[in-house]
């Protein structure tokens, strides 16, 4: 019985042997591991300079925030290959990542833990204004310099030093929302807005009832929605009986879809701005299909606007196979800026860096990879040449369309 | 005016089909196994992943994929309960509840793994088409999964009343000791009540792919109408849970047509809270337990 046995599998393990093996094994990663260090500690002298980023890679907007994190990460690389920071020999930065997992008590905590169990130099993050502005009010106790690209009008009040905003704000996206609106409507355009009750939805929404009445809009319904609901109609239903001719969302992807597709099944065929948020990502229109062609949106960032930003988005795409969208582009640009705040400050020192940030002043490079071209913050740390664009789905591509001066392509009315 | 309750009340009721089909599970469980399956919603995340899989790797329909997702859940039932709920039985409420808790973390977790944090959508040729009726417009999607929601709750209630399997169900649900007295296997029955609650999971699942995407997170969205479904419909009670999905859909749809479109949820919490000031063991309590 036990001959063949031995016979069929001659380098059967017996569980010491078996055992003894893994040990081997372990004791060699071990020994190779610590040699690799060792090497390349020896090799590498400046040590890294370590940044923050705090993004919800899980819960509700975890597709977003994982996408931010890979476009963090391909930020880095590129800072890295182009010789890291040059008046610390080369320091190389070192992406340090948290998830906030789309929760406002864990963001608290996460942002802590981070800033207080690591050495900083600056942060960034956490994509949902609701989020973000929890990672600022830490970031201004523990003197922390952070930069984002949420678009809430409350990051830049309060007297806050640490934190700035490179990219439009919510209240600008209101208005260029609205001029888009006249030049898609015939006649004065009547409008129905639907926002999610987030800080997002009701600062961006804020901006729009404010700005409507001298924009020679009219807002004929204007109502917040609980986040993440399972079905659009009754809401649908509401936009049909206001009689708009335009509906404005400020949704994050799913309710997007939800509404979008609704309406058409509705049969509601009015014009839709999307606003941005879920609106401006690939997957949108991979949910949506051809139904998405000729929804307008506003973006802080987009792949087409200049020439870095086409060179970033080539690599992104080699890489991860869609376009890189705003949130995740304008992050590629933060990094930079962080890099060029790290340069001048010569030192890893956060107080330096927010210094240097505070006096940043770019007009070229990927560190100024803005609509606009230009960066520099005023006292509240908003970027004083800030701008959104106007963007449409032409062809299952995002393409800038306003303002006239930037766009890329034609404004479609349809 | 008329019309436009019409359609908050065709909306409501279509949508609170789903709920209903939800929180059937998550009754049939408590009134039978007697714990609460905190991972119901995972396993409508389940269904729904199937197919979709189904859909975009081999061009099956949603609602046909019923046959494959229904089937694949009641099993994934009926070992849940032989290796994991049978051993928490009796050992108080504690572990009963950590381990579905436990469970739904880790399905979630575990699909965000498999399947990253993606949204996909299946796009049916019923997707975007509506029945016109006069001023009322009827999803096709949505009428097609209230309908079969209906049927598979329907079926169920007639398996629970006509066959002795059901009656044994049922004879647990009211009072175990005697029904095991009377001969009924517990392991047995709750094997089955756990593979038809998970397999109307899945049914409900397949029926919601076709308008709402899927994502490791999904069941949240449904169960927590599910959970409020299962108390005003009285615990236990699987006539009971339908109506009451029913009536949730119905009290969200027209809640956000006139308090607010954020306020959809207050109707439907008031209205549950009322009913329990009321009743308190539910619509339907009293003369059980």
């Amino acid at each position: 019985m036990e001959k063949p046995k031995g016979k069929t599998s001659p380098r059967r393990y017996t569980r010491r042997g078996f055992l003894t093996t893994v040990a081997r094994g372990t004791v060699a990663t071990g020994v190779l591991t610590a040699y690799g260090v060792t090497a390349f500690k020896a090799k590498a002298a400046p040590a890294a300079v370590n940044i923050g980023g705090l993004y919800p890679v899980t819960g509700s907007f975890g597709q977003i925030g994982q996408a931010c994190v890979n476009a963090a990460k391909l930020a880095v690389q590129m800072v890295n290959s182009a010789g890291g920071i040059k008046s610390l020999g080369g320091a190389p930065l070192n992406l340090i990542l948290s998830d906030v997992q789309s929760d406002t008590t864990v963001t608290r905590t996460e942002t802590e833990r981070l800033i207080t169990s690591n050495k900083l130099s600056a942060i960034h993050g956490s994509f949902a204004s609701a989020l973000t502005l929890i990672t600022s009010e830490v970031a201004e106790r523990l003197k922390m310099p952070l930069l984002t690209g949420s678009s809430s009008d409350l990051l830049n009040q309060g007297g806050r030093k640490y934190t700035f905003t490179p990219f439009a704000r919510a209240s600008q996206f209101a208005q260029a929302q609205l001029r888009m609106a006249k030049l898609i409507a015939s006649g004065k355009p009547k409008v129905a807005v639907v926002f999610e009750n987030t800080a997002f939805g009701t600062s961006s929404s804020k901006g729009l009832q404010d700005q409507a009445p001298a924009a020679g809009v009219e807002i004929v319904m204007f109502e917040p929605y609980s986040a993440g609901f399972a079905d659009a109609s009754p809401l649908i239903n509401k936009v049909r009986a206001s009689g708009a001719s335009m509906l404005f969302a400020v949704s994050y992807l799913t309710d997007l879809v939800l509404i979008v597709r609704t309406m058409k099944q509705m049969g509601v065929n009015i014009p839709i701005n999307g606003g941005s948020g879920g609106f401006i990502i690939p997957d949108f229109y991979k949910n949506v299909g051809k139904d998405a062609e000729g929804l307008v949106g506003v973006a802080h960032w987009n792949h087409d606007m200049n020439a870095d930003a086409k060179t970033v988005d080539a690599a992104y795409q080699k890489q991860y196979g869609d376009f890189i969208f705003e949130s995740q582009g304008s992050l590629v640009a933060q990094t930079f800026m962080i890099a060029d705040a790290l340069e001048r400050a010569a030192s890893p020192d956060p107080q330096k860096v927010r210094d240097a940030l505070a006096s940043l002043d770019v007009s070229k490079g990927y560190a100024a990879m803005a609509p606009g071209g230009k960066v520099k913050f005023d006292q509240n740390g908003k970027n004083v040449y800030g701008h959104p664009l106007g963007v449409q789905w032409q062809k299952g591509n995002l393409v800038t369309v306003f303002p006239k001066g930037e766009a890329r392509a034609e404004l479609i009315k349809v | 005016m008329t019309s436009v309750v019409a359609q908050a009340v065709v909306n409501g009721l279509l949508i609170g089909g789903i709920y209903a089909l939800v929180s059937i599970g998550v009754t049939l469980i408590f009134g039978v196994v007697k714990i609460v399956n905190f991972a119901q919603g995972e396993f409508v995340m389940i269904g729904m992943y199937i197919s979709w899989w189904l859909a975009s790797h081999c061009g099956l329909d949603p609602v046909a994929s019923l046959v494959v997702s229904m089937p694949a859940l009641f099993v994934a039932g009926v070992l849940l309960q032989r290796f994991l709920i049978r051993r928490v039985l009796g050992l108080g409420d504690m572990p009963q509840i950590f381990l579905t808790f436990a469970l739904s973390l880790l399905l979630m977790n575990l699909a965000l793994l498999l399947f990253t944090a993606n949204y996909r959508t299946v796009q049916t040729s019923y997707t975007l088409s509506a029945i016109h009726i006069g001023p009322l417009y009827i999803g096709v999607a949505k009428l097609i999964a209230f309908a079969l929601a209906m049927l598979l709750s329907g079926a169920l209630a007639v398996f629970l009343r006509a066959t002795d399997l059901g009656k044994a169900m049922r004879a647990s649900a009211q009072k175990r000791e005697v029904a095991m007295l009377m001969g009924v296997n517990p392991d047995h029955v709750f094997g089955v009540a756990m593979g038809l609650a998970l397999a109307l999971a899945g049914a409900a699942g397949s029926l919601i792919v076709p308008f709402y995407p899927v994502y490791p997170g999904v069941g949240q969205v449904f169960v927590l109408m599910a959970f409020v479904a299962v108390v005003l419909g009285t615990l236990g009670n699987v006539t009971g849970a339908l109506i009451a999905g029913l009536m949730m859909g119905l009290a969200e749809s027209l809640g956000i047509q006139f308090v607010g479109a954020d306020s959809g949820l207050i109707v439907v919490f008031a209205m549950l809270l009322l009913t329990l000031a009321v009743k308190p063991s539910g619509l339907f309590g009293g003369r059980v337990r």
